[in-house]
């Protein structure tokens, strides 16, 4: 296996930095999020969970996604194409985020025009975790610290002679093509084993999710949800997004028209308002219960993938600490009451 | 279990025995020791009940969700709101603006000793000489009275930006917005922000973009705040609940100011003053 020093790290990531867009997490005011770096010193090297997902990279905020020019006649362009893009320190779980918005936006047709050549355009570079941190909870949907899936390359942390080293593990023919010319050295290494959390619950089948739909339980959980959408905008698989025509330029005979996506989030209230008025999920409850059975339940059974990949990020962003641990919990308990 | 916990548990077990309310808005422990709002509809429950200098969110917020009937032939449910002296001001809003019927709210206030953020005093709750809520049905009090900081310049923390150039401010907050997400957990948090349509979601008109992007958070935060001069209570729950941590109370301790040096109104402080944007006298013209 390849095992860099961090100065050979540095470097190549500087390399890259010439050729691709290179984006990595950065401390932004105290936040840790990915952001693009003129070079490697930009990192915040040492972060443990990021507070944003990479997801901002495959899947942005805000993007155009049809240009519409309207004059004596109407002509449609593809949005501007991304820029080729590398990011940097994708933890293993957010890499299973990405798998989980691909089986929605690639797996079926018709697929994402606009996602495509997102996912197209971007390699990441997995950063293994050395440990789960408070909250994480990754191996209770299927995922590890150290998890491949996902990432075209995977970087571990080794003891080096001389301070940090990195074992490269390469995982795709994209991560294959970049790691050429990478520096360091062959090494017989063995990779750490991470430290895994203790006492999380197991995450019960979809059937399990469906029988519980009535139960007073979603009333206690979500009785203090304030109907924000932090959670589902830190989350590293939450794609729901809203699209609206708005005017870029408008001249006499010739407007300019971009069809513009961003996120939207079903926690809110006017997520499911339809012409009329009309909303199908008129309370926070009913509202907040879909986040959780669209991650347990719809997604896995429409898509494949689950909807979470225990980052743990909606834990520690929700501002009144509805914890989604305690609500796999609970309709685990739920589940084994209703059977015995 | 504190003196302020027992009395605070044994008001809401005595409104729930009582039938006086049908639920008690407190706050309570969740599973990893973090503090967080609480709805207690059973008098036995009124034991998860907890009070520490962590509860910092504003619980009138909830009222909200309280104000109609839930069916026709029901009628409006009574709540009871634990609540500390910025919270109580913003009850009184919620009864200027007409929110909340007084009848229907149990106000248990507590005696405050200011609220904490990751372990440190609020900035607000340094120079804060409130201490007991100016609206309660029932008063929690500690054994011990709690001290109150020697009066200083109110607004001292927005001294600095106000001897900013406009282009400083602007340089200044587009920093800060930039890494705001939009997600709106400042006005859900707010007891003053209950527009059944928000401006920045309004379809018809479509005063804003859609965009997650520096122009439209501008316009988010602003419109935020000059909705709530003379209507913010400084709870600062927007700020505490930034995902981001924004220093949102700055924006909305400036207009505070503002509406304090043009009216001498202090939002919330009796039920009785209207809010100076919810009146009107000819003298204000000359105060201009």
């Amino acid at each position: 296996m390849k095992v860099l020093t961090q100065a050979q790290l540095n470097e190549w990531l500087n390399h890259l930095a010439e050729r691709f867009t290179l984006a990595a997490p950065v401390n932004v005011q105290g936040k840790l999020l990915y952001r693009q770096v003129d070079d490697s010193s930009g990192i915040a090297w040492g972060f443990e969970r990021t507070d944003m997902s990479p997801k901002t990279w495959t899947f942005p905020a805000t993007e155009p996604i049809l240009i519409i020019e309207q004059g004596a006649e109407t002509r449609l362009d593809d949005a501007p194409a991304p820029a080729p893009t590398v990011v940097f320190g994708v933890r293993p779980c957010d890499a299973r985020g990405a798998l989980a918005i691909d089986a929605l936006f690639l797996d079926k047709e018709p697929s994402d025009g606009q996602y495509a050549r997102h996912r197209e355009a971007t390699t990441l570079i997995g950063l293994a975790c050395p440990q789960m941190w408070d909250s994480c909870f990754c191996t209770v949907v299927g995922g590890a610290p150290n998890s491949t899936e996902g990432l075209d390359l995977l970087l571990t942390e080794v003891d080096g002679s001389d301070g940090a080293a990195y074992a490269v593990q390469i995982i795709s023919e994209k991560g294959e093509k970049l790691a050429a010319g990478m520096p360091g050295e062959e090494k017989g290494v063995s990779l750490p084993k991470p430290r895994l959390a203790k006492g999380l619950p197991t995450l019960p089948a979809s059937q399990e999710w469906k029988a519980q739909f009535n139960e007073t339980f979603w009333k206690q959980v979500t009785e203090r949800c304030l109907g924000c959408r932090a959670c589902t905008f830190v989350c590293p698989t939450c794609r729901c997004f809203d699209v609206r025509d708005e005017v870029v330029s408008r001249q006499p005979g010739r407007t300019v028209l971009q069809r513009l996506r961003a996120w939207d989030a079903c926690t809110s209230a006017p997520y499911r308002r339809i012409a009329g008025g009309h909303n199908p999920r008129p309370t926070q409850h009913s509202r907040l219960r879909n986040r959780f059975y669209c991650k347990f339940m719809y997604y896995p059974d429409d898509f494949g993938p689950l909807g979470c990949v225990g980052c743990g990020r909606c834990i520690e962003a929700c501002p009144v600490n509805i914890d989604i641990l305690e609500v796999i919990a609970g309709v685990e308990q739920l589940a084994a009451s209703g059977s015995s | 279990m504190s003196a302020l916990e027992e009395q605070i548990r044994s008001a809401a077990r005595q409104y729930l025995e009582n039938g006086d309310v049908s639920v008690v808005i407190g706050y309570e422990r969740g599973p990893k020791g973090k503090v967080r709002p609480a709805f207690v509809h059973q008098a036995d429950d009124a034991e998860r009940l907890v009070w520490s200098p962590e509860c910092n969110l504003n619980l009138v917020t909830y009222l909200h969700n309280y104000k109609h009937s839930p069916r026709r032939g029901v009628p409006v449910p009574r709540v009871a709101v634990v609540v500390r002296p910025c919270d109580a001001r913003a009850v009184n809003l919620l009864l200027h603006e007409q929110q909340i019927k007084r009848e229907n709210v149990k106000v248990i206030g507590v005696t405050c000793a200011g609220s904490e953020v990751d372990g440190e005093l609020r900035q607000a709750c340094t120079v804060c000489q409130e201490r007991v809520p100016v609206i309660y049905d029932v008063l929690v009090e500690p054994e011990q009275p709690v001290e109150v900081p020697e009066a200083q310049d109110d607004y001292g923390d927005v001294a600095e930006m106000e001897s900013w150039t406009p282009g400083e401010r602007l340089e200044y907050w587009a920093k800060e917005f930039d890494r705001c997400i939009r997600c709106y957990a400042c006005r859900q948090a707010c007891p003053g922000c209950y527009c059944f349509e928000c401006v920045a979601e309004q379809v018809f008109p479509h005063w804003t973009s859609i965009a997650l992007e520096l122009p439209e958070k501008y316009f988010f935060h602003v419109m935020r705040a000059f909705h709530l001069a003379g209507r913010c209570v400084g709870c600062d729950a927007c700020e505490v609940v930034c995902p981001m941590d924004i220093p949102l109370s700055k924006l909305n301790r400036m207009l505070a100011k503002e509406v304090e040096a043009l009216f001498g109104y202090h939002t919330g402080d009796d039920p009785e003053t209207l809010p100076p944007l919810a009146t009107f006298s000819p003298e204000e013209r000359l105060r201009l």
